[in-house]
Parts: C-alpha cells; structure tokens; sequence
C-alpha cells in the first residue's frame, strides 16, 4: 500500500477563550494556516485534490467548513471539500481520512488540517422559547400574538451554553470534566500528581518557545489589527504547585481532584497539514517532514472516555508490528492530567494487556519522552485542532531530534481513543 | 448594410449589423437606411409586431458616431443633425404596430433613445447590457429625443439622474427604474420574445413594466410646487458637481424643465436647439478630444511589445505598509490579486491593513461591496515580517520610504528571495529605478510601477522604463496595471518621472507667490477658478509637505536651480507643518473624528508668522495663474525634448488622470496651444525679465509645439 506523507504544517498560535484570536471565527483561522501553508512552502495550489478540515462545533454560519476554509484560502473552486467530525480527534480525522482516500487510488494529495474557535460558539435559545417565536410569527392577530407572547416564562430565556453541551455526553450524561473524575477515583490518582504533571506541562512548553514558534504563523488580528499574535497564550512562565494547589476542583466540589489548572484549557486555534502519497511528493521533489506507519482507533466506556489512548496505542502499535518500547516520542493530548495518568497505569499494567488482549503491545511510558514540548494543559486544547497539532508538533520533534518513530494519540469525547505512529 | 429589414412569421425584425466592425453606431448613413426603412414598414398593417434587434455580440447600439458630432461647427449644422434624428426617431415612434428594442448589450445614448422611441425595452441577463445617455460627458445632451423620452418613460427624477450625470447603468438597474419592461435570459430568448408578444396582443393589461417610484418622487413630480423644488436641487447638485465648469448638465436641465408639458415637436425643437449651442463650444471639443485620448490609452502598448504575451499575476508581494502600501493591498485584493505584505514589523503591517479595510469600509458604506465581501478580500492579504513566501509570487511591488539607499538595499535583498522570472516593480515617485534595477540579479525585470495617492481612486500608473526593462516586463506591467482598472503611460527613467516633475515646479510657484506677498486661499482659488480639483498648497497640504520637499531636493539635484525648493517651503517643513497627516500644514485641518466635514477650509495662521512681513506688491491674479500653469508648459516641453515621455497626448492624459487637470481644457499641451504657444514663450520671457530668475528659461522645444 502506498506510503503517506506529511509534507508540511502551519498552525496558528493557540490562544484563550476570549483572547487575541476571539474576533476571528473557525473558518478564518483554518484559511489563515491555509493559506501561510501554502505560500510559505510555495505550494501550487493546483496539485491539491481536495481539501478535509476536521472541526468539532461546526459554526452555524460555516456549514460544511472545510469548503469554506478552501474558498477562502485560494483553493480553485474545481477542488472539492468535505468537513470530518470525531469530536477530539477530528484534526488527526482529516489526516486519517484523506490517507485511506490516497490509498484508494482515488486522489494523492489532500489540503488537511483541524480549526475551531471555541471563543465563537453561540448560546442557544431553550426549546420552549424556540416554539413561541416559531407560533408568534405565524399568529394572525395581533391578539394571537398577545397570547402567544403571554406564554414566555422567565426560565425560558436562560440561553443553552453551546460549549457546555458540546462538552456532555449525552449519553452517560457526565460532562468531560466528570468523567476524568471518574477516572481519577477508578485509578486512585492524587490531586498531587495531576497537579505535578500540570506543572511539568507549563514549564516545557515555556521551555518549548521558540522551538514551537516554528510551526505557526503570526496573526494580526482584526478589527484593531494593533499587533501580532505570535506565541501560544495559555503556557504560564511563574505556574507553581501552590498557585495550583489552591484551585478549586470544578466537576466534584467536594470529593474531586480535577481542577481548571490540571485540565487542558479552552483555546481558539487552527492547523494545517498537506498530505500525499510518498511518490507524488517525490515526483513534486517535495521533502516531506515524514510518513504514516501506521493508525487506529479505539471504542470505551463514554464515562470512561479519558482511557481511550490505552486502548488505541496498544492497537496500533499491534498494526505497525512495533513494541512501545520502540516509540521514541510519544504525544498524548493533555485533555486532563488525570486521564493521561491514567493511560499511563492502564499502559504499564500486565492485566490490562492480559485483559484486552494487547500483551506484547503494552509497557511503561518514559515521562521524559512524552509531550516533552508541553499539551494541552499549557497550551490549550481546541478540540477540532489538536489532533492535527499533535501530528505537527511530533513531526519537528522528531525532525529536529533526528528520530525516527513517534506515536500521537487523543483521548475522545463519546468514549473513543485515536492513535497514529509517524515515522521518518 | 448597417441595417435591414426582414419578416419572420408576421413578425417584422429590423437589425442593425454595421459590416466590419464591432460595434453598431447610429451614423448619418445608418439613420438614412432606417428612415427608408420605416418607410417600408409604415404600410405593412398586416405585422404583428416589430423588434429592433442587434447582429452584433454583446453590443446593441454603442451611440452615435463622435467623428460626425466632431465636426460640426455651425449651430444651424447641429439642429439640423438633431433632427433629422429626431425625425427618423419620431418616425419609429409613430408605428401603429407595437415595436420592440431587443436589448442584449450596449445600449448608448443614440442607440438608448432609439429604445427610448419603441413601444417595448426587452433587456437580457447578459452582465454586458449597459444602457445610458453618457452624451453630457463630451459636452453635449441627447439630441435624439432623449430628453424628452426618458423623463416620460421612467419618471423625472430619476431620468434628471441619468441625462445630468451621464450614467451608465446595468440591465438589472434599467428594470428596477422602469427603463426595461422585461429581462429575459439569453438562452431561449426567442420564445420568451415570442410569448411577449402574444401578450401585448391579446390582454388588454398594461405590460410596460411601471417603475417602482418612491412615493417622495412622485409627489413632486406631480405638482408644480414639487417639480420647482426638484429642479433647484437638481441645479445645486449640478452646479455643486461640476463647479459651474461644465456646461452641458445645466443646459440639459434647462431643456427638461422648460419643456415640461410641451408637445413632441415643441420639445424636440428645444432640445435640437439645446445640443447645437452646446456642440460647437470648445468645451465640447476639448472633452471629445479628451475621449479619445483616454480610448487611445486604453489600448496602447509600448512599441516592441504589442506581440508579446504579458505574464499571468495571481500573488503579488508588496513590500512595505504605508498608506501607499495598504493602498495597493486594497487594490491588488480588490482585482483578485494575492498579496503577501511584507514589512520590518507587525505593527507596521497592522497599519497597513487598516488602511486597506478603511477603503474597504468605505465601499461597504457606498453599498458598493457587502461585509461578507470585504472579509473575504481582507483574507487576501497575508502578512511577514521576512521574505518567507516570496518563492511563491509573480510579482514584487515596493513601497517603502523614499531613500534610494534603503531601496537599493531591499531590491538587492528581494531578488534573491524570488524566483527568476518576477517581475519587479518600484512605486517610487522620483528616485531612479535604473539604480534599483542595477541592485537585483535581474535588471530586465525590474520596472517602476508609479501608482498615486489616493491608490483606489487615481486613475493613472506611470509604467517607467529602464534601459534594462525587457519587453516581456513592460508587457506585463501595462497588462497588470489594465487589470487594476487603472491607465498606464509609458515614461522614461528620468528624476520625478513626467507627473511629479510638472507638479512640483507648479507647486513650488505656488510657494513664491506665497512668499511675494499673496494669500495662500488665492493662491489656491487661482487654480481651481482655472478648474483644477484643488489648489496648489491645498495639493500639498494632502500629499504632505515632507514628500514634495523630498521630491524637490530629488528634482534640484538632477536638474538645477529651478527646482529649488521655495524659502517657504523649506521653514514651513522645519516647523513640522506637514500638512493632513499632521492635522496642520497651510490649512487647519480638523482630526476626522470630529464628524462635521468642515466645507470651508481655514488658513493655519502660524504660516503668517513664518513668512513674517512680505512686501506688498500689485496683484495680479492673471500674471499668477500664468506662472503656475505655463511653468508646466515649459516643464512638459522639457519632458518632451528629453523624450521622457512619447508625445503630446502623454502628457495631456498623464496630467488629467494623475493631478485632475481639467479635462475641458482638453490637457496642459492641448490648453497651450488654445492660448497660443507663441503667447507662451512671450510671457515667460517677460516673467524671467521681471523676476531675474532662470526658472522661467525657454525650453527650446517649446516652440516646436505650436
């Protein structure tokens, strides 16, 4: 089967809710890594074959947003483009799925990458006020209307966080937060070391500056367009395991370990990859950053979404025929200190391999060699684009490191993992 | 045949095909077919319909011929022109069989009163129909009928809109005024024409397609107290638009409002009348003159490049993001054009794309573009604070500030960052581009590529030739510059080029008289009594003193005393009086913000107090606007010995589109020799007498242009 390659990468800087990036919606920051893709690494835009974003809230005003980022980035028209959804891992999605569709024979070079602006996702109105608008239009008489519009409750017009909803499950009904507690108490995971690992993230990517500056490009945003966005905004230089220790946990007040400082932060951001076949990139004499070995995704428990990796690096690295000890990179999104921890445990227990069938597929994660630039806890976690950062960020490691295999993996909101091994 | 006649079916087609050309134009001889023509119909009961229809693609009547408009020269002569059109038109008008223009192109002044003169106006969706009387823009008004026609058809107020203002509109905007009763699409136009008329036959309902009149409108249309009031504000407005310069718009207006209730022939007679004053007047003339100079420049390409194929520009670096940086971003996107902006730092390039939004904000509140439209040029302005991405554009444009050091600097930097074959453009106003050219690996490419200030809305781009320049670049240049919608003239390397070269000497006069005594509003009224957009130190004022002292020192290096830079000039500099940008310069000049625009600009006292106590002289205002206007002569002379530019005509539409110099006084040469060249050279050597100054100094070929 035809090798893939991932010729090049972009992304935007990763910033907070409601910060630097927040006057620009998902589907500008995915044309803005787009398009710096493309003129930074003088890609033809007529080679591409089509273009795949992933994207997880899917703005109302964007439909099918993959289509839109092309239009907006210079893709001709000719080119088409369809949106990819797996919650968390939606950015590495695009990546996936435009693999399988270079591996059909069908085209051999896909635009991919992952965006979302969660600074952009409206609130909603309550179903109960929905249908009164719905009748108030349709009333006839102005007394109609009056009746119509007597029936509005206060309740009613409390609107419907779109963030919120897009963070429960619907069906184990926890949100994403809660399930992490129930993975901290399952695998009796101290506040202390969520907080440890929280640290460590904060401080590598500190570390990890200049070295990540490489991947992005630098946003002006609008409207003021005073200056550049040039740095990640989440990594705190002066994090401390006191400033963290006096945080409050969030999902279990009383009995919870999770708090705002050991989980991943809510970020805007955008990442582009171009993909394609290992011999158009060689006929284009494009060098590539490296190749796919190998993917996998896993299915869990929804309450137990955060142990998804432990199941989905086993699975692929069964598929590449590879021993974790092999990896010598490993990143694995930072969605809670605890679910990382958590995978860690489940990874490095002989039961569990026994139990899920994965024996000679498992081992102990060297801490050293993971998300050593830093995750989404410091970084932030805008869940449309990590996967694609992920895939990104492992490439230059191990380019500049001059490795040869790294494995990236997602825990997945619903319950999934997803894993991908990069080689070079 | 310009037009024939034949049946189809009951149906009776009159088809206007002019043999080898692209165009149709209403000539005396096409007029004269018609008239025979119609002669013929008249007797034929037994038709059901007539259409008038085109054999031409995308064009149904470009208008009447301007060479035969051209020359008349007698008043009796043009009645007489307008009538015999009129009579044809009259003709048309009188068919008892229902007639029907088929409009599925350019539709212009004759050929839109032709359409004015049939029963029915069917247009199409093709985007190419384009209907309008632009008459009073050489000067005339409709002659055939217009103004008569078009006020009953749509209504007063908006036919005053059209005739006064020469407006050209779309096929879509004819149907919402009222102007075509129907658009059809192209395809299947046949049936749609055929049906259309089954339905003018058979129902007795109105098929003219009544415009949707606001209610104001009507109101004052239907009364006399509201027609009064209608056509003094329509007289402001004129009078306000063209400063009482042009003639034509208030003569058309006077013809419609004394004709208002008159019958066909009294109103024709009058509007016969109307066009005959007005196309023997010298403002006329010169405005056609005007016409073809600008239809000439549209085509023109600079000898030894008509058969080469011009590259294809899709991305553009420009490089620098200053006004005039942004300005060009704004342009470039607005064409389609990708722009990779490129300066020393990012707040640098904030500024930049605020300038260019701003214009774009702009657009949005003129209703000329939508938000989303916006949003979607801005997304075509990327931006770097290195040469990253530059491996990827076909073109480089820089403008940054003007030191020749520091473009030398960036040229040399720049050409190693592309690949081989960009062509690479300098928006320099003075420096000289062969020097830049020297600096790059690829001297053939390199061209200087002038826009002026404001960028989207100066119609000129002064291409500028080095010795280098292959013709593939210079091919490519006038393409692109046609592309931007702007008209590029071809000017040698030369210190200030043709444009700023003839506006500094000016300006710099301006800057005596200053200092001899007169009042810097006078100065300023001089000049635009003389119908320039503005004066001289209002012009200044706008630019921003530091450019033009720039500029001087540029000019005096390369061509002696006469461009030393006025005393004034030099103290008002020093004291920081820049101009708009400062909020101070020769005139106060409010912060924007302030909402009110003020209408009457204020003298800024403090340039009093610079220039101190002047003698007092005997004022002559005539004696001014001569050393402004024929230092310029003698100036362009220059240009034109030194073959900076081609020819006459250069200079004369290089001096309109790039500093708004009257266009009824036909251009600089062309207003020379209506004054009389010899009077000229008089003038100048009495002022060089009477002020002891070699500026003033004959250029030899002035005389040659007589």
């Amino acid at each position: 089967m035809e090798r893939i390659a991932i010729i090049q990468g972009i992304r935007t800087p990763f910033c907070k809710m409601g910060s630097s990036l927040s006057e620009l919606n998902a589907q500008d920051l995915g044309r803005i890594a787009s398009r710096e893709l493309i003129e930074r690494f003088n890609i033809n835009v007529k080679i591409i074959d089509e273009v795949i974003f992933g994207n997880v809230s899917q703005p109302p005003d964007a439909a099918n947003i993959s289509r839109v980022i092309a239009l907006l980035s210079g893709i001709p028209l000719t080119t088409p483009a369809f949106s990819v959804h797996r919650n968390c891992a939606s950015g590495l999605e695009s990546v996936v799925t435009a693999a399988l569709k270079i591996q059909s024979g069908d085209i051999s070079c896909v635009l991919t990458g992952g965006t979302e602006s969660m600074s952009n996702i409206p609130f909603f109105l309550t179903k109960k006020l929905q249908d009164i608008i719905f009748q108030f239009n349709r009333s006839k008489t102005f007394l109609e209307k009056i009746q119509t519009l007597s029936k509005v409750r206060l309740a009613y017009l409390e609107p419907k966080i779109g963030l919120n909803l897009g963070l429960t499950d619907p069906v184990c009904g926890l949100n994403m937060g809660q399930t992490a507690e129930v993975l901290a108490k399952e695998f009796g995971i101290t506040r202390e070391e969520q907080d440890q690992f929280a640290l460590r993230s904060h401080q590598r990517a500190i570390a990890a500056r200049e070295i990540l500056k490489e991947e992005m490009v630098a946003v002006i945003p609008p409207t003021r367009y005073e200056t550049a966005v040039e740095f990640d905004n989440g990594p705190r230089e002066n994090q401390t395991m006191e400033a963290l220790a006096k945080l409050k946990p969030i999902f279990d007040k009383h009995l919870g370990t999770v708090t705002a400082g050991n989980a991943s932060q809510v970020t805007d951001g955008a990442v582009a990859l171009l993909v394609m076949s290992e011999r158009k990139a060689r006929e284009l004499q494009l060098e590539p950053l490296g190749f796919i070995r190998a993917f996998a995704f896993a299915g869990v428990e929804p309450e137990r979404m955060g142990i998804g990796p432990a199941h989905a690096i086993p699975k692929v690295l069964k598929k590449a025929g590879l021993p974790l000890k092999e990896i010598q990179a490993f990143e694995i999104n930072e969605a809670f200190a605890t679910q990382v921890l958590a995978c860690m445990k489940a990874l490095a227990s002989d039961r569990f391999a026994q139990e899920f069938g994965f024996t000679g597929f498992t081992g102990e994660i060297n801490p050293a060699g993971l998300n050593v630039n830093g995750g989404a806890i410091a970084l932030g976690h805008p869940v449309g684009a990590t996967g694609g950062r992920l895939i990104l960020t492992m490439l230059k490691h191990l380019k500049r490191n001059n490795l040869h295999l790294g494995l990236v993996s997602l825990c997945v909101g619903g319950g999934q993992g997803a894993a991908m091994i990069l080689e070079r | 045949m310009p037009v024939t006649f034949r049946t189809e079916n009951q149906l009776g087609v009159i088809e206007f095909n002019h043999p080898d050309s692209k165009v149709n134009l209403l000539t005396a001889d096409c007029l004269k077919k018609l008239d025979l023509i119609l002669e013929e119909v008249k007797e034929k009961e037994d038709l059901k319909a007539i259409l008038l229809v085109s054999g031409k693609k995308d064009v149904f009547i470009a208008g009447a011929d301007i060479k035969e408009i051209e020359k008349i020269t007698q008043t009796n002569e043009g009645e007489d022109k307008a009538q015999a059109g009129q009579k044809v038109f009259n003709k048309l008008e009188d068919l008892k069989v229902p007639t029907i223009a088929v409009i599925n192109g350019v539709a212009l002044g004759g050929g839109c009163e032709l359409a004015l003169a049939c029963r029915y106006r069917i247009g199409t969706f093709n985007p190419k129909v384009r209907i309008g009387l632009p008459e009073v823009n050489l000067g005339i008004l409709p002659g055939f009928g217009g103004t008569y026609r078009l006020p009953k058809t749509i209504g007063l107020s908006e036919a005053l809109k059209i005739i006064l203002a020469g407006k050209v509109i779309s096929g879509m905007e004819a149907y919402k005024i009222g102007l075509l009763d129907r658009l059809f699409p192209q395809v299947g136009i046949h049936e749609q024409l055929l049906k259309f008329i089954d339905e003018i036959l058979s129902s007795k309902k109105t098929k003219r397609n009544q415009s949707r009149k606001g209610f104001l409108n009507a109101f004052l249309e239907k009364n006399p107290l509201g027609r009064a009031i209608l056509f003094d504000q329509t007289r402001r407005m004129v009078l306000q638009t063209t400063k009482g310069f042009y003639p034509a718009p208030l003569k058309a207006l006077e013809v419609i409002k004394n004709n208002f209730g008159l019958n066909r022939n009294q109103a024709l007679k009058a509007e016969a009348k109307g066009f005959s004053e007005l196309v023997i007047g010298s403002i006329s003339k010169n405005l056609v003159k005007v016409f073809y100079l600008t239809e000439k420049f549209k085509k023109y390409m600079p000898p030894g490049t008509e058969n080469i194929l011009p590259k294809r520009i899709d991305q553009c670096a420009v490089i620098g993001a200053g006004v005039m940086g942004g300005g060009i971003a704004q342009l470039l996107t607005q064409k389609g054009v990708w722009v990779r902006m490129k300066d020393i730092d990012y707040k640098l390039i904030g500024n930049g794309l605020k300038t260019a939004e701003k214009i774009y904000k702009e657009a949005v509140k003129k209703r000329k573009l939508k938000p989303h439209e916006v949003k979607r040029k801005m997304a075509q302005i990327t931006t770097s604070i290195d040469y990253s991405g530059f491996k990827s554009v076909d073109m480089v444009i820089e403008a940054v500030v003007e030191n020749l050091e520091i473009k030398n600097k960036i040229f040399k930097e720049f050409s190693n960052e592309v690949s081989d074959n960009v062509i690479l453009c300098t928006n320099t106003s003075s420096l000289p581009v062969s020097a830049m050219a020297q600096a790059t690996r690829h001297p053939a490419n390199v061209v200087g590529f002038h826009f002026f200030n404001p960028v989207h809305r100066m119609p000129l781009i002064e291409v500028i030739k080095t010795p280098f320049t292959s013709a593939e670049t210079l091919a490519t240049a006038f393409q692109f510059a046609r592309r931007l919608d702007k008209t590029p003239i071809l000017v040698n390397d030369s210190a200030g080029f043709l444009i700023n070269r003839i506006l500094l000497i000016y300006i710099n006069e301006a800057g005596r008289l200053l200092e001899e005594g007169w009042k810097i509003q006078t100065i300023d009224q001089i000049m635009t009594d003389f119908g320039m957009p503005m004066g001289p130190l209002t012009l200044s004022d706008e630019v921003g003193l530091d450019v033009g002292i720039k500029v001087l020192h540029i000019l005096e290096q390369s061509f002696g005393a006469r461009f030393k830079a006025a005393q004034i000039f030099e103290r008002v500099y020093s004291n920081g009086l820049l101009g708009k940008k400062m909020g101070k310069g020769f005139y106060i000049h409010p912060m924007e913000s302030r909402r009110s625009k003020i209408l009457k600009r204020i003298a800024n006292k403090e340039i009093e107090k610079i220039l101190g106590t002047r003698s007092a002289q005997v004022l002559d205002h005539d004696e001014a606007r001569k050393r402004m206007l024929y230092l310029m002569v003698n100036e362009a002379a220059m240009c034109l010995e030194e073959k900076i530019v081609e020819d006459v005509d250069t200079v004369d539409l290089g001096m309109i589109m790039g500093t708004g110099f009257p266009p009824f006084q036909g251009g600089l040469i062309r207003y020379a020799q209506e004054i009389g060249i010899d009077k000229i050279i008089e003038d100048l050597n009495t002022f060089q007498d009477k002020f002891k100054s070699d500026r003033f100094k004959l250029c030899a070929h002035l005389a040659n242009l007589a």
